[in-house]
């Protein structure tokens, strides 16, 4: 038993030293993604008679690598400057609907409507973020801001006819913008293709999210999470970085919504813009590890498709949100620091037995001296 | 969650004489249908302070934004509901129950979910409770399905002086009024009260001089909770309600609160008039649920421009 733990205890060591290699991260996403890249064919695999991943249907896949998604563009902003945004519905909700519109209204590519859609997120992050941190808005009183913005908005597209109101809109069929069905069309007849397509932004999103944290624009944006005032005195100009942070992550969570536009067949501001979206775009960080790169993207696998089975497969409504409540309460109140902090952990409890274990052995040594 | 469908005033137009006035015919309104406008505002302003009573208070001495303030109001709800239909007896006569099992969860959901992290960051504590509001909505969800209920109740209305008010939502703006003023007389006139005043002031201040801090929050949040149950037994009283009707009363809540300025109490009730009237006025002379767009747009100006609220509070650092 002893040694057992004494080999878990030097493979996590060594995991630990190889995390703190440079190319540990870049590393470890390439494996993630070369595994997601080939999920689709090896979730019906059986090994031993049993397919473990059966259960998860390409839907739940793609549902998980868009929360992921928007988890990698929430932490941008929330995890690494530290300003707790609690509605990135707003963001995620002008990407569809910038998306639909451009289809249903003026039949014109999804694809500009989700450009057009992710400039206009940006810039309401911008202005979200001008008001707010010039008035020093921090802590709770950011958060609600951000969540009555998003509220807001909600209200707004309900009551404008001009945007859909209540009832939203219908994804039109591809004819009616585009020749057929297709990559211009951003509609296809399977979903194979838009896994794929989802799994490119969310690698696009990554890749962004892991160069800035590598670069001085990402130390910035820590040393504002760390201590605002230090960062400030030091000469960094804390009000126009966190503006950078907040526009670049409400124009990336806008791709996710644009992408929720054309996969869903309805849009309707009850669906992009509802409370419990806020806390959807972001619980896979915070499970994952808020601030990590690889945090949201594991995040979002171990909430997500478990939730959306339980939705989708389970006849029972509520459950899926029942799981969501008690993952928010056990993850916040028993690891903070995310999953991606559990190898770290285990080692530093398999070394506190360790000494507890030596130490007993030492007091009998000395007792039988005596 | 589901889309919520305030029917906090009812139809006004149809109650106001009978005529079934709509925005957009009316550019003068009559003195009756001001009258009676502000009679409405009145009695949903008085809820609506109601409902922001615990959630200031609880912000006001722990810094906590306790998102689960409307689940709390739904199982009160829900607790009246069941019982009376159970036992066949008068809803009245389970509202002081309710209040009593919501003191007790509030309690045990401070105990377990929010004591463990007083010291973390805000957003722990944010996220916390909304993972509670998830857990007790879906709870009650998945229980009780999500159809709309009502209380097994006749309640009719009086005419006074032109204006006609529904019994229900008198009797709520007078538990509602009880309330408010029962615990104000409470935190002002017993010591118990000028702990938590004094704890809501200054904690460490309040440590100090002796106060165990520990225990006024669990009872800070237990009365919380209890205000919340009042008011969730009480809105029933003159609109039917479903499991997810606690997330409109809450947004709201916080837009009082927060114009009234968090932890202030006389700014909830000032608030929760201003709430009402615009709500109130709002749906009557904007067409569909515009008057939200409005209350948002109050809130945001609010925290822009006038952080502290209306009569004190202020951001804490």
């Amino acid at each position: 038993m002893v040694q057992v733990s004494d080999r878990l205890e030097s493979a996590l060591a060594r995991y630990g030293a190889f995390r703190k290699q440079w190319y540990a991260t870049p590393l470890l996403l390439t494996i993630i993604f070369v595994i997601l890249t080939a999920l689709p064919f090896i979730r019906g695999l059986a090994f031993l008679g049993i397919a473990p991943l059966a259960w998860l249907s390409l839907n739940m896949l793609i549902v998980t690598l868009v929360w992921a998604t928007t988890a990698q563009a929430w932490n941008i902003m929330s995890g690494y400057t530290g300003q707790f945004s609690f509605g990135h519905a707003a963001f995620f909700g002008l990407g569809a609907y910038a998306t639909i519109i451009a289809v249903s209204e003026f039949a014109i590519s999804p694809w500009i409507g989700m450009a057009i859609g992710s400039v206009t997120a940006g810039l309401f992050g911008l202005f979200i973020g001008a008001v707010s941190f010039r008035y020093k808005l921090k802590g709770h009183y950011f958060a609600l801001a951000t969540l009555a913005f998003a509220e807001l908005l909600r209200f707004l597209f309900n009551n404008i006819n001009a945007v859909g109101g209540a009832s939203g809109y219908i994804r039109p069929l591809p004819v009616e913008y585009a020749d057929d069905h297709g990559l211009a069309a951003f509609q296809f007849t399977s979903d194979l293709p838009y896994y794929y397509i989802i799994l490119t932004f969310l690698l696009v999103v990554t890749i962004i999210s892991f160069v800035i944290k590598r670069s001085k624009l990402g130390l910035y944006f820590f040393a504002i999470r760390e201590e605002e005032r230090a960062a400030a005195a030091v000469g960094i100009p804390t009000y126009r970085y966190k503006l950078i942070g907040v526009t670049i992550s409400a124009g990336l969570t806008a791709w996710a919504g644009a992408f929720w536009a054309m996969y869903f067949e309805t849009i309707r501001p009850e669906t992009v813009f509802d409370l419990l979206i806020n806390v959807e775009v972001l619980l896979p960080a915070i499970v994952g590890g808020i601030g990590t790169v690889i945090g949201p993207i594991i995040g979002s696998f171990i909430v997500t498709p478990v939730a959306e089975f339980a939705r989708q497969s389970v006849d029972l409504h509520g459950l899926n949100n029942i799981i969501y409540g008690l993952v928010l309460v056990a993850i916040v109140l028993y690891s903070p620091k995310g999953v991606i902090s559990w190898p770290a952990r285990v080692i530093e409890l398999l070394r506190e037995r360790t000494r507890i274990l030596n130490r007993s052995t030492t007091e009998q040594v000395s007792s039988d001296d005596d | 969650m589901q889309t919520w469908n305030g029917q906090a005033t009812g139809e006004i137009a149809i109650l106001i004489d009978g005529t079934t006035a709509t925005a957009n015919q009316i550019s003068l309104p009559s003195p009756g249908i001001i009258l009676q406008l502000i009679v409405f505002g009145l009695l949903l302003g008085a809820i609506y302070g109601l409902v922001a009573l615990g959630l200031t208070m609880i912000f006001g001495v722990m810094d906590v934004i306790n998102f689960a303030h409307g689940a709390f109001m739904v199982v009160a709800m829900y607790v009246v509901w069941a019982l009376s239909s159970a036992t066949g007896l008068s809803p009245f006569l389970f509202i002081p129950l309710a209040v009593v099992v919501l003191f007790g969860l509030g309690v045990a959901v401070h105990l377990i979910t929010i004591k463990p992290i007083m010291e973390a960051p805000q957003e722990n504590q944010l996220i916390v409770t909304f993972g509670v509001l998830l857990i007790l909505v879906s709870s009650i969800e998945l229980y009780f399905s999500p159809d709309p209920q009502n209380y097994d109740i006749d309640l009719g209305s009086i005419a006074v002086g032109g204006a006609f008010i529904p019994e229900g939502q008198l009797i709520a703006m007078i538990i509602a009024v009880v309330a408010v003023v029962g615990t104000w007389l409470f935190l002002k006139k017993t010591m118990l009260g000028r702990a938590i005043r004094g704890t809501a002031d200054n904690r460490d201040g309040a440590q100090y001089v002796g106060i165990n801090i520990q225990r006024i929050d669990y009872l800070t949040f237990g009365i919380g909770a209890a205000l919340a149950g009042l008011a969730g037994a009480a809105i029933p009283l003159f609109q039917t309600f479903d499991p997810f009707i606690g997330d409109a009363w809450l947004i709201n809540a916080f837009v009082v609160v927060v114009l009234g300025g968090l932890g202030s109490f006389p700014g909830a009730l000032l608030g929760g008039m201003v709430i009402g009237f615009v709500e109130v006025f709002g749906r009557f002379f904007l067409p569909g649920s515009f008057y939200q767009v409005v209350i948002f747009g109050i809130f945001i100006l609010v925290l822009l421009i006038l952080p502290q609220g209306l009569l004190g509070g202020g951001p804490s650092e």
